[in-house]
């Protein structure tokens, strides 16, 4: 039971730090679901029908997500705030019913046999996948990704191509979500399309919301405290849609800054360490 | 068979609008997305099955009308009052969504997850008139005169009354608006009340259509509501009716050409092509804007 739980508190990681490194670039998506899915029936074609061994698929997959996302993104890279919530909000309900109409990965009924991924495989993920994003912001990259967020303008009069970095960020979080989507299907054995409705695109942007969007410690703790906890408090878990918007109402009325504001302890850490 | 589907898609479309339409005064006047606002619609459904139970059906129309707008109210007061500053939008965007979200659950805690079906209806609905061959049920006539009267109402409302000047003001420049003596919080209920009373209207429509209040219509259609919208042009209220109207003929005319499957998918596809060539959408023209114009 414990490693179920432990299970789907990586998968929801994985997802919410996909949405975290989109975030990056000042932009909020709710398509992560989708790229979830894609991931998940690209993996899981490769191995049941092609044979393939996981790690390999799980890869493929990630990449096969990215490209997509990358493909998608490009025209619409440009929208902003409100716009680029309802083109993602789109895609996600888009790839839901490509997914329901293909007859080849089973339509509506499913698409099942996949198996493999167990909780280490997940903990390697999220290890690997973590170990990167600490990486990366500890790098100027991050300072790139920070100066898109902040003002588009200043970054592209300072020689940064905003439109790339922010279709870079847009294909890594699908790339995150694709792999998650992969292990999700393999630990599962069996997925329908309905899985990966819009509720769990937008229950996935509320938890780096709850967890707060200024580092990536945050979309962790969101995710691990709102999977893991329902699991052993009963009425939380009955109640888990309330609990879940009472506790953003709060954090959003404390803090009335706005979560969504950046500046923070690390971001002067690392300018310290800079300079 | 063809002047059938159109009366549906029509009648689906009409819908559509009035959901639309609370999505779009919002957007127009505030400039702030109500995610709450396809919950509101979801509840007016059972507000209806309560108060059909015991009053006689004008009178529900009128309950649901005002236990939305209350509903409305209320959201303004929890998640929105707090994020009035413009780069606030995302953020109050998300407080509501995490209402609706408890909204949805408090339903679903008392009614279940399953379609809950209307008490009976007055007899006159269910019958049917006969129109160049085909039968139509009173109802869908039912539905589009209550549309199109709020419809109605609503522009009326807007520009010809006090309230309809301030909010008109109210969405010109909320500073200049305060600065001459408008009340911008009382505008702001107003415009949360209007608009949420539509979107509870519109689920006791859909709920008279389909005969039962379904407590998970909140995220499909609601959400394609709010594609609407942004077909139409984000805040204008023609957008907003033309839109609905179009997509409800649309949805129904795939079903006549045998591509039923793909009508969940044809609002969202319009949806980014639009938002890809135009993203103004159909009529760019905000509710100040339209103003100058007149």
């Amino acid at each position: 039971m414990i490693a179920d739980h432990l299970f789907f508190a990586g998968i929801n990681t994985l997802l919410a730090w996909s949405v975290y490194v989109v975030l990056l670039s000042g932009s909020l998506s709710f398509a992560q679901g989708a790229f979830m899915a894609l991931g998940c029936y690209c993996a899981g074609v490769l191995t049941v029908k092609l044979g393939w061994p996981l790690l390999p698929a799980t890869l493929v997959a990630g990449v096969f997500s990215a490209v997509i996302a990358f493909l998608v993104g490009y025209p619409t890279v440009k929208l902003k705030g409100i716009y680029f919530i309802l083109v993602t909000l789109g895609v996600t309900v888009c790839v839901r019913v490509l997914l329901e109409n293909f007859k080849f990965i089973g339509g509506v009924g499913g698409f099942g046999g996949m198996h493999g991924a167990d909780v280490y495989a997940v903990a390697a993920t999220l290890g690997g996948v973590g170990g990167l994003l600490y990486l990366f912001s500890l790098g100027s990259w991050q300072r790139i990704c920070d100066a898109v967020r902040e003002d588009e303008l200043v970054a592209a009069s300072m020689g940064i191509n905003v439109v790339m970095v922010k279709l870079l960020t847009i294909a890594t979080g699908a790339f995150i979500a694709g792999l998650a989507g992969s292990l999700y299907g393999h630990y599962m054995n069996f997925v329908r399309p309905e899985n990966f409705d819009v509720l769990l695109s937008i229950y996935v942007v509320l938890y780096v919301v709850l967890g707060g969007v200024n580092n990536m410690w945050g979309s962790l703790l969101g995710a691990f405290v709102m999977t893991l906890l329902p699991e052993y408090f009963r009425i939380l878990a009955e109640w888990r849609p309330t609990v879940f918007g009472l506790s953003i109402l709060l954090i959003l009325l404390l803090r009335p800054q706005g979560i969504l504001q950046f500046r923070t302890l690390t971001v002067k850490k690392r300018g310290a360490l800079g300079s | 068979m063809f002047v059938g589907q159109l009366l549906n898609g029509l009648v689906n479309g009409a819908m559509y609008s009035l959901v639309a339409l609370g999505f779009t005064l919002i957007i127009g006047v505030l400039d702030k997305l109500n995610f709450t606002h396809p919950e509101i619609f979801m509840f007016g459904g059972f507000v209806g099955i309560i108060s059909i139970e015991f009053l006689p059906l004008p009178w529900a129309l009128l309950v649901s009308f005002l236990v939305g707008g209350v509903l409305g109210v209320i959201t303004e007061w929890i998640a929105f009052r707090r994020f009035k500053r413009s780069d606030s939008k995302i953020t109050a965007a998300l407080s509501s969504m995490a209402l609706g979200l408890v909204f949805t659950d408090c339903v679903q805690k008392y009614w279940g997850t399953e379609p809950v079906s209307l008490p009976n209806l007055p007899s006159w609905m269910g019958k049917n008139i006969e129109l160049s061959g085909v039968q139509f049920p009173y109802l869908h006539f039912f539905i589009l005169i209550v549309t199109f009267v709020l419809m109605f109402l609503l522009q009326a409302f807007i520009h010809q009354t006090r309230m309809g000047r301030q909010i008109r003001a109210v969405a010109e420049s909320p500073t200049n608006a305060a600065l001459l003596g408008i009340d911008v919080t009382r505008v702001s209920q107003a415009v949360f009340f209007i608009s949420s009373g539509l979107a509870a209207e519109a689920g006791l429509l859909l709920s008279l259509r389909s005969a039962s209040a379904n407590s998970e219509i909140g995220l499909t259609f609601g959400l394609k509501a709010l594609a609407i919208m942004a077909i139409g042009g984000l805040g204008d209220m023609r957008g907003a009716m033309l839109g609905g109207l179009l997509i409800g003929v649309l949805e129904s005319s795939l079903y006549l050409f045998g591509l039923g499957r793909w009508v969940e998918i044809t609002v969202w596809v319009v949806v980014i092509l639009t938002m890809i060539i135009k993203p103004s959408g159909l009529f760019s023209a905000r509710i100040k804007l339209q103003e100058s114009r007149a």
